[in-house]
């Protein structure tokens, strides 16, 4: 999307929502998410989207045979690859590096523009990185959580990240005009699909907002420690348990 | 002659109380849980498909032994667990237990074909009270999920008390789901809807 546009759209989401204030007064994790009062209503506001988009998702999901939405899905991954790899340069991850360069040229050339994933076959293993993980791995390690508008769960840190990281990519920089248009929208339709299947369970949930929020930073976690991240602190819990807590200190930036 | 006997039995039994050690290890006690559960449900999966019950009730045989159910809940219950009677906290753990065994059977029925399971060598020195098992399924399209089990050591041995899948994990889901809850409804609610399937708190 492009960014002047987002951003109108962000202001006019914030007037609407500053509108419907309703007080969550309650701050669920004020470590990671001291700006849950604001999340929440972005959050609502999504879901309210959700109701014009899923039916859309739910007929493209309907129609499209799975081999076919796997290709869609290899597609957008493919134009993800510049990504990608600029990042695990400024990483100094050289080697994975390469590995990217060569599956976007094996696949956006013997793989139908990306559709088939022959690198995956060839034995290149797929990586991701965005310039979001590049800050964390930077120093820039914990970031409060941030619901866009629109495109859902990120952090203050990975939201701008992902403007700049879609500047240079080939749907922003490259490709232009209506094409561009058009290719945000399926993908946006294409990502909505893959998620049908979760959503009876973050309907049933105590709190779909709370478990929407921790699986994402969790997952986010992984993507940032390339799989590998350390494991909980679980004594911190077993101290909940035990005894009176710490306040809660909500300073992260 | 007599003593080269005794050396060969010397030799048997410190191999036999290796091998004992060994087998007792987090990684190798994944590798044969798992992989019996695995192989038995590609081997009969049509037929658990029309007795999903008898899926629970081999998995419940096979995985509970290596779980640390009360240790789990403890966590989970988090503050939300302080001044509880010891035996709502062991209520709460069977009925917690009892919704993973049903999530990990349903989880199992829903690859298509054949299942396998890949468990990673471990990494590090085992002297930590915790430890990590990093196990790689296959999955129907040919890729690959991230499960990995957190283990305790315990007087009893090793024990799994966690499940992370790709990064989240189910003790951290769950207990923001559940705290709040019991401090809002009491844990006897809690307790009750969640062991009459009124509540599927998804990962």
């Amino acid at each position: 999307m492009s960014t002047r546009l987002y951003f109108i759209c962000v202001i006019c989401a914030g007037l609407l929502l500053t509108g419907c204030a309703g007080t969550q007064s309650r701050n669920t994790d004020p470590e990671n998410d001291p700006w849950e009062g604001y999340n929440r209503k972005v959050y609502a506001f999504n879901e309210g989207m959700d109701k014009v988009v899923r039916p859309v998702a739910v007929g493209y999901d309907r129609i499209m045979p799975d081999p076919l939405q796997t290709g869609v899905g290899n597609f957008f991954r493919n134009l993800d690859a510049p990504i990608t790899f600029i990042n695990q340069v400024l990483q100094g991850k050289l080697k994975q590096g390469g590995t990217t360069a060569g599956r976007f040229l094996l696949n956006s050339t013997l793989g139908l523009l990306g559709f088939i994933d022959v690198a995956s076959k060839m034995g290149l293993p797929y990586y991701n990185e965005d310039l979001g993980q590049t800050l964390a791995v930077w120093g820039y390690e914990d970031s409060r959580y941030m619901m866009l508008p629109f495109l859902g769960p990120s952090t203050f840190r990975d939201g701008p990240a992902r403007i700049i990281d879609n500047y240079y990519s080939p749907v922003g920089s490259v490709i232009g005009g209506n094409v561009r248009w058009g290719l945000f929208l399926v993908r946006g339709v294409d990502t909505r699909a893959r998620f049908l299947d979760q959503d009876a369970e973050l309907e049933q949930a105590y709190d779909p907002y709370v478990l929407m929020r921790d699986v994402w930073l969790q997952n986010r976690q992984y993507q940032i420690y390339d799989g590998d991240p350390p494991l909980q602190d679980y004594d911190l819990y077993l101290e909940d348990f035990d005894e009176e807590p710490e306040p809660g200190t909500g300073n992260t930036p | 002659m007599f003593r080269g006997l005794l050396l060969a039995f010397a030799c048997l039994i410190s191999q036999g109380l290796f091998a004992q050690t060994q087998a007792d290890e987090p990684v190798a006690l994944v590798e044969t849980i798992t992989g019996h559960i695995f192989a038995e449900v590609s081997e009969n999966l049509e037929e658990y498909k029309a007795e999903p019950g008898k899926l629970e009730a081999l998995v419940r045989d096979e995985l509970l032994p290596l779980l640390d159910i009360k240790y789990s809940a403890r966590l989970i219950l988090g503050r939300a667990g302080r001044g509880l009677a010891p035996e709502k906290v062991d209520e709460f753990a069977t009925v917690m237990s009892n919704l993973l065994v049903s999530r990990y059977s349903s989880g199992l029925l829903e690859f298509s074909s054949k299942v396998d399971i890949r468990v990673l060598p471990q990494r590090g020195e085992l002297n930590e009270k915790i430890t990590r098992v990093r196990t790689r399924v296959t999955i129907a399209d040919g890729g690959e999920a991230p499960v990995d089990y957190a283990f305790r050591k315990t007087p009893d041995g090793w024990k799994a008390f966690d499940v992370i899948i790709e990064g989240i994990s189910y003790i951290t889901t769950y207990r923001n789901q559940i705290m709040p809850e019991v401090q809002a409804t009491g844990i006897d609610s809690v307790i009750e809807r969640i062991g009459s399937g009124q509540l599927e708190i998804a990962e």
